[in-house]
């Protein structure tokens, strides 16, 4: 998407439009279904189905080739993983220009102020996520992407979806 | 970094330069002269290293206490002496290891990365809590990183000596030590506050170089996949660490429960460390006059923790709430 068209999306759909932040997890696919199965009918909805891969450090591998060549990897699931939900909406009445995919691949600190970020741009109205479940230790050592955008997103609803 | 062939030394030329260094009677019969650390395990005792044209004869391999067995080989880790002015250099080579490791039952991908250290080595090169070095490029293309000999102890190994028991420890030591772990978080808050972790933040880790009279973070070549907190394994390393100085070491269930049974009766599962379940965190318990200020910040590593700290900049504060506190209790520390 260039940035004429981002500005005009974000512009245009800004009263009903959703963004669907996704990952490769069972938890995104079921706030895909979620999506669907809600907001299916509704023909003034606007989807936005964004993921991010985030930009590893040069650190992880031993060459440029190497780092390369997992990133090539990681958006090739991924485009076909965003195909998936896509269909997922298509098949329960969604048209296809109600739906935008989105795929980025970029540094980041934390993939929650990253979809906070696109939020802003995008003017979406509700951020939507899918909760991992994680334990109490994992979130200790890891984080947890959807506390930390219940915390941090501002001018906008979020949908945690378990 | 400099460049890595500028002079042909001919087998000759380097003993001329082992024994105008070190006299003719330490010069070895046999050795190789090495440019290329690929296979660092064909780097081997007496062996002469050559890097940016500087000669470096190598001595023992260094050794590290990990994964619950003490004194590992880090067979890529030599000690050398700089065939220049003498000095006692640690060479680091190349060694690309990947593996998982488990905290609190989380797996965690770690990796160890030259090019890390060597960004971190010229990050820190001014910065009196760190080890100091410099990287080159040997003749094949692999960092090597010629770091700077520190003389001392591990810090852990000081402070578990200092006092009679842990009440005279803590009255009269602790707020010494509690002014020296508030310098080396501030140090991770320089990394962090330039984008870097440590990555591998544990108590043989800090060294207190008994020349400078300073603690100084070591080995900064882990990075570790991190999740939506970018810090949280250095946090977690920090919290650790604070527990460990606090109760003047680990205080572990098993030992609780043999001897002093009346307190294995009054903890909670709550009360442990997060990471590791046998070792107390909620050290008040144990330890009545543990001020409620610094004990807080040890219950944020507990079981219980409801909240985490998110960066070193947050802990800072409480510590320095902590270090008040301390002080009015003990009449020691500023």
């Amino acid at each position: 998407m260039t940035e004429q068209t981002l500005t005009d999306h974000a512009r245009g759909d800004a009263e009903r439009h959703l963004l669907l932040a996704v990952d490769g997890s069972e938890n995104s696919k079921r706030a895909a279904m979620y999506v669907a199965d809600f907001f299916g009918k509704d023909q003034d909805v606007y989807v936005t189905i964004f993921s991010i891969i985030p930009e590893p450090s040069e650190d992880y591998f031993a060459t440029d080739e190497e780092r390369t060549s997992w990133v090539g990897k990681k958006q090739g699931e991924m485009n076909d993983i965003l195909a998936g939900y896509k269909d997922i909406l298509l098949s329960a009445g969604f048209k296809e220009n109600q739906i935008d995919v989105r795929l980025i691949v970029r540094q980041c600190e934390s993939i929650g102020d990253a979809i906070i970020e696109e939020q802003a741009k995008l003017l979406s109205r509700i951020v939507i996520v899918g909760r991992r479940g994680i334990s109490h230790n994992e979130e200790f050592v890891f984080g947890s992407t959807s506390s930390r955008i219940l915390h941090h997103a501002k001018n906008c609803a979020v949908m945690v979806i378990e | 970094m400099l460049d890595a062939k500028t002079k042909n030394w001919s087998y000759e030329d380097v003993r001329s330069l082992l024994a105008k260094r070190k006299g003719w009677d330490r010069v070895p019969k046999k050795f190789k002269i090495v440019t290329d650390t690929t296979d660092f395990f064909q780097v081997e005792y007496n062996d002469v290293l050559i890097l940016a044209d500087r000669l470096y004869w190598i001595r023992s391999y260094e050794r590290e206490g990990r994964f619950g067995l003490d004194d590992e080989p880090k067979f890529w880790v030599r000690r050398a002496i700089d065939l220049e002015d003498g000095s006692t250099k640690i060479l680091k080579m190349v060694f690309h290891e990947k593996f998982e490791t488990k905290i609190g039952g989380v797996v965690t991908r770690c990796f160890r990365s030259p090019k890390k250290e060597g960004r971190i080595l010229d990050l820190v090169a001014n910065h009196r809590n760190f080890m100091h070095g410099h990287w080159v490029i040997d003749s094949a293309g692999n960092n090597v990183r010629i770091i700077d000999y520190i003389p001392g102890r591990q810090f852990h190994e000081i402070v578990v000596k200092y006092g009679g028991d842990h009440e005279d420890y803590f009255f009269n030591f602790f707020p010494q030590v509690l002014d020296q772990f508030i310098e080396l978080v501030e140090a991770i808050k320089f990394l962090h506050d330039h984008g870097e972790k440590h990555g591998d933040i544990r108590r043989d880790h800090i060294l207190y170089d008994s020349a400078r009279k300073v603690n100084r973070w070591i080995d900064f070549d882990y990075n570790y996949m991190h999740g939506e907190s970018k810090w949280s394994f250095d946090l977690l390393g920090l919290g650790n660490l604070i527990i460990f100085f606090v109760g003047r070491g680990d205080v572990l269930v098993p030992d609780l429960y043999k001897t002093q049974r009346e307190l294995f009766d009054s903890l909670w599962g709550e009360d442990l460390n997060i990471s590791y379940k046998n070792r107390v965190a909620n050290l008040q318990k144990i330890y009545a006059y543990i001020p409620d200020s610094l004990n807080r910040i040890l219950l944020h590593f507990s079981n219980g923790a409801q909240i985490f700290y998110e960066n070193t900049e947050q802990m800072l504060g409480d510590l320095a709430l902590a270090k008040a506190d301390v002080s009015a209790l003990t009449g020691r520390g500023s």
